[in-house]
């Protein structure tokens, strides 16, 4: 009878052991705060949103529950880091200056993986105040969403070197960033081809000028970057060639319907980077602008929450090798 | 009237073939009998080693729910997924069946507690919940196993990869056999219900160990039959002729007070090739389960086939409904008939003609060296590139996170290119020259009534070939 | 005599396992393909190519990212929607190779698989020639 109360004794220490594990595991687990990841279209960030306090640590546990994501963090420095199924990374952040940050996922991870974002609000006194800058579409006043074409188009692509060979002396209006930024390329090629001193040009060497003048507000690092942000960010719907046929962009196509009631909007195709027509009558300010602010209502995300400035002028100064050949190396 | 006779149901015989075959056939003679051996038979006399065995596996199978049901959604990197349908069930395919025959059943967990409350105690017997209803006869036989094999194979692909399916699962299975144990007599889930005990059942026949009587004149002599009332299966261990029914739960080894049990190792197979006499169409359509189903388990999981896969997985939706009325044809229509056919055929070159229905069955013995290698060979082929999972969630159950191996653990997965392939070859071939060994066997001189036995097997030898290793 | 019946049938046996089987003479070419991988298959998922091939494979993703590693080739490739993965290897080893996706990318991940043949699969015909020979073999040269 001993032996019988010996066997019931070890089966409930055991049972209750195989139960504890997980129990003390999972209370242990909710004491830090585990981040879990997941294709926007079932639930994307759980929770979505966070709150630290300036200076204080935030330890968050990241994991997946369906494919690959990441987690970054937007316009700061901190790299992005890979959320991985199944298993924890881990990362300790730090703000330094109250606000509200937006953090989002780097890899593409399904057809609304742009909608993949969540805020951390960080509150604390700030000493500074900080001024808002207005995007420099508003400041010029341009409208992003008008028509737009260009009534002359290059033979063939404009090259920054044939530009450079050519050996002109370009007015220095002309060759300013404040120009740069908020010109289109074809204003600068009917601006230069009223000038007399390029009368005996062609049309096809003024774009190469044009192209020239082009390279010229662009530092090679700054395509590098572009080219970066483009392949991780862009190249899916837009395509990896520029033309407007990345992988989702079917997506773009067909109306998506999110709980939120996001997406029934518009039916237009990702914008096509190799067309002339349509970006040699867009200024930088313009891309810029477009990209910041997203496409009301098309499948373009907005981007302002995450790129940096520079980021963002380094992107477009990528998508104009599209038009032009520009030098990648110094 | 004979002791026998008034056991009122022998499963596997009629009374006129016991008492004859009995008297001639069961002294253990050149078989090494385990419970004779002084340094083992502590092991096996006492209750404690094969109950402390037993509970490790109710607490693995406990933390396995748990683990389904609350860890990781993601299969690979949770522990009840990964132990479960690689490392048991690998280990399961390919050592339990083939060397210990039924043996899984005498540690399975998933009765336990059920048999603790029928019999009224965990090591003892005391007094017993249960309403010890008897098994209603029109269910007996292994046709409700084949029916739970077969809404495996519909299922599997969602299952063996839903963690939270399988806790459930779990779940269902625990709750129906304890239900059961507490309605039913004996072990009714065991016998008739549980798949895992049909597959094991079946391949067991051809396995190196057995438990049988050793001096039948003895048990002839003995009126009480305390083996008989220690079994908690409900079995006569006087009367086995095979291992398909036994659980090897070493109850009749224990109670009989002339030590009379043996439990030998043999000779693979020994079971099979003999001609039988009792129609047992629910074992032929069993074995022929089992080979459709590792014809499909072995194109929906080791095939290229991506939309194979995606049928399968989609349960509920047209293509899933499409792959199940395929998997259904197969395993209902197609392989029978084809083997009845084949069956018949070798029947019309021969004068003794049988029923066919009793023939089916009588042949279908041939099947099993060929189901339960093509088996092994999917399993070596399905689970050996993922055994580095099996130490991957013994550190980390849960995907929590945990490193309970220690930090810096990652998932690898071996390379077995080099000697996956080969073996899987060996182990078909070596299925398909038993089975066709076995189909002689039964046909004595009449050899021509092998042929198109022998071409059934052939055609399903070359059809696991293509599929594993084409 | 016994012993005798069963050399012989091993030693056929090992005959046919290990007679070389002379490969047709091909020359190696470059040969390049283009693979979409999708939860969960890759398409197309069965390739063909002549040993000594240089081989290219450009993987791209449509969904998410995805993964390739050919069983016993020691390679592998990771690819995220948008961009193109490339791998290039000499088809060195004869024979039948499954290629496996490498990145967890949902629930039939583990079996999202494809094959590469290379050359002639001599093991299954092997396989399908010892069959016959050992169904002969269990049936009359080693009955009981």
């Amino acid at each position: 009878m001993r032996q019988e109360w010996l066997a019931r004794i070890l089966v409930i220490l055991l049972l209750a052991v195989a139960v504890s594990i997980p129990v003390v595991g999972w209370w242990q687990r909710s004491q830090g705060v585990v981040l879990h990841a997941r294709m926007a279209e079932t639930g994307g960030w759980t929770p979505e949103n966070l709150t630290v306090q300036v200076g204080e640590p935030l330890h968050l546990r990241l994991t997946s529950d369906d494919v690959t994501h990441s987690f970054a963090i937007g316009q700061s420095d901190q790299p992005a880091v890979d959320v991985i199924p199944g298993e924890i990374t881990e990362i300790t952040l730090l703000f330094d200056r109250p606000g509200k940050y937006t953090f989002y996922c780097t890899r593409q991870c399904s057809l609304n993986h742009w909608r993949m974002r969540g805020t951390i609000e960080v509150t604390g006194s700030s000493t500074t105040t900080e001024t808002i800058k207005l995007p420099l579409y508003v400041t010029l006043g341009l409208d992003i969403d008008a028509e737009h074409h260009a009534d002359v188009i290059p033979a063939q692509k404009p090259s920054a070197l044939r530009g450079a060979l050519l050996n002109q002396s370009v007015p220095a209006i002309y060759l300013s960033r404040e120009y740069y930024l908020a010109h289109t390329p074809l204003e600068l090629w009917k601006a230069l081809r009223g000038e007399p001193a390029f009368q005996p040009l062609t049309g096809q060497d003024v774009w190469d000028l044009v192209a020239w003048v082009w390279q010229s507000n662009t530092a090679p690092q700054e395509l590098q970057v572009g080219q970066q942000l483009y392949s991780t960010n862009c190249a899916a719907c837009h395509g990896e060639g520029g033309a407007g046929d990345g992988i989702f962009a079917y997506s773009a196509l067909t109306p998506i319907s999110l709980p939120s009631g996001e997406g029934q909007g518009v039916r237009v195709p990702p914008v096509n980077f190799t067309d002339p027509s349509h970006m040699l009558s867009a200024s930088p300010a313009h891309l810029q602008g477009k990209i910041i602010r997203g496409g009301m209502g098309t499948g373009m995300p907005y981007w302002g929450p995450i790129f940096t400035e520079d980021q963002t002028w380094a992107l477009v100064a990528y998508l104009w090798s599209f038009q032009f050949e520009l030098e990648k190396k110094p | 009237m004979n002791p026998l006779q008034e056991i009122t149901w022998l499963d596997k015989a009629t009374i006129n073939e016991t008492q004859g075959s009995l008297h001639t056939a069961r002294r253990v003679s050149g078989r090494l009998n385990l419970y004779r051996i002084p340094w083992l038979r502590p092991v096996f006399e006492s209750r404690w080693p094969q109950f402390l065995v037993r509970l490790l596996a109710l607490v693995g199978f406990v933390f396995a729910i748990v683990a389904g049901l609350f860890g990781s959604v993601i299969g690979s990197h949770n522990f009840a997924i990964i132990f479960v349908w690689i490392a048991w069930w690998s280990a399961f395919k390919l050592v339990f069946i083939p060397f210990g025959g039924r043996a899984w059943c005498s540690i399975c967990p998933i009765t336990l507690p059920g048999d603790w409350l029928q019999q009224g105690g965990i090591l003892s017997k005391g007094h017993g919940l249960g309403l010890n209803l008897r098994w209603p006869k029109r269910l007996k036989g292994s046709w409700l196993q084949s029916s739970a094999f077969l809404l495996i194979g519909l299922f599997s692909a969602l299952t063996l990869t839903d963690p939270r399916l399988t806790g459930w699962v779990f779940v269902a299975l625990f709750g129906l056999a304890i239900g059961l144990s507490l309605v039913f007599e004996h072990r009714a889930f065991c016998s008739y219900i549980c798949p895992i005990g049909g597959f094991s059942g079946i391949y067991a026949q051809t396995a190196p160990v057995e438990l049988r009587v050793i001096d039948i004149e003895i048990c002839a002599k003995h009126s009480d039959k305390s083996c008989y009332h220690a079994c908690p299966w409900g079995l006569y261990p006087v009367a086995f002729r095979d291992n398909a029914a036994c659980g090897l739960c070493l109850e009749c080894l224990r109670a009989c007070p002339r030590d009379n049990l043996a439990l030998s190792l043999r000779p693979f197979g020994t079971d099979i090739g003999k001609p039988r006499t009792a129609n047992r169409l629910d074992e032929a359509f069993l074995a022929l389960v089992m080979l459709g189903s590792a014809l499909v388990f072995a194109a929906v999981f080791v095939g290229p086939w991506g939309w194979l896969k995606s049928a399968a997985f989609a349960v509920g939706s047209l293509q899933w409904m499409a792959y199940s009325a395929s998997f259904l044809s197969l395993n209902l229509l197609i392989l029978p008939g084809l083997f009845a056919l084949a069956v018949w055929l070798g029947q019309r070159t021969s004068r003794v003609k049988l029923p066919l229905k009793r023939e089916v069955a009588n042949q279908s013995q041939a099947l099993l060296p060929l189901g339960l290698m093509a088996w092994i060979a999917f399993t070596v082929s399905f689970a050996f590139p993922k055994l580095g999972y099996i130490l991957g969630v013994l550190n980390d159950p849960f995907g929590w996170g945990w490193k309970l191996l220690g930090a810096g653990y990652t998932f690898w997965s071996p390379d077995v290119s080099g000697f996956s392939p080969v073996l899987q070859v060996i182990l078909l071939l070596i299925g398909l020259f038993l089975s066709a060994n076995v189909t002689r066997r039964l046909a004595g001189s009449d050899f021509r009534r092998t042929v198109p036995i022998l071409a059934f097997c052939l055609a399903f030898s070359l059809g696991m070939f293509w599929l594993l290793v084409g | 005599m016994r012993w005798l019946r069963w050399a012989v049938f091993v030693g056929l046996m090992l005959v046919v396992w290990f007679t070389p089987i002379p490969a047709a003479a091909t020359t190696p070419t470059e040969r390049s393909f283009r693979i979409n991988a999708s939860r969960f298959e890759y398409s197309p998922a069965i390739l063909a190519v002549n040993p000594g091939d240089k081989v290219t494979i450009e993987l791209i993703s449509t969904d998410v990212v995805h993964g390739l590693a050919i069983d016993g080739y020691n390679l592998a490739a990771t690819v995220d929607p948008g961009q193109t993965a490339r791998l290039t290897f000499v088809a060195d080893r004869q024979g039948s190779f499954r290629f496996r996706c490498t990145v967890t990318c949902g629930n039939l991940h583990p079996f999202m698989i494809g094959k590469l043949n290379v050359g002639q699969n001599t093991l299954l015909w092997r396989a399908v020639a010892l069959s016959g020979w050992v169904l002969v073999g269990g049936a009359w040269v080693l009955k009981k």
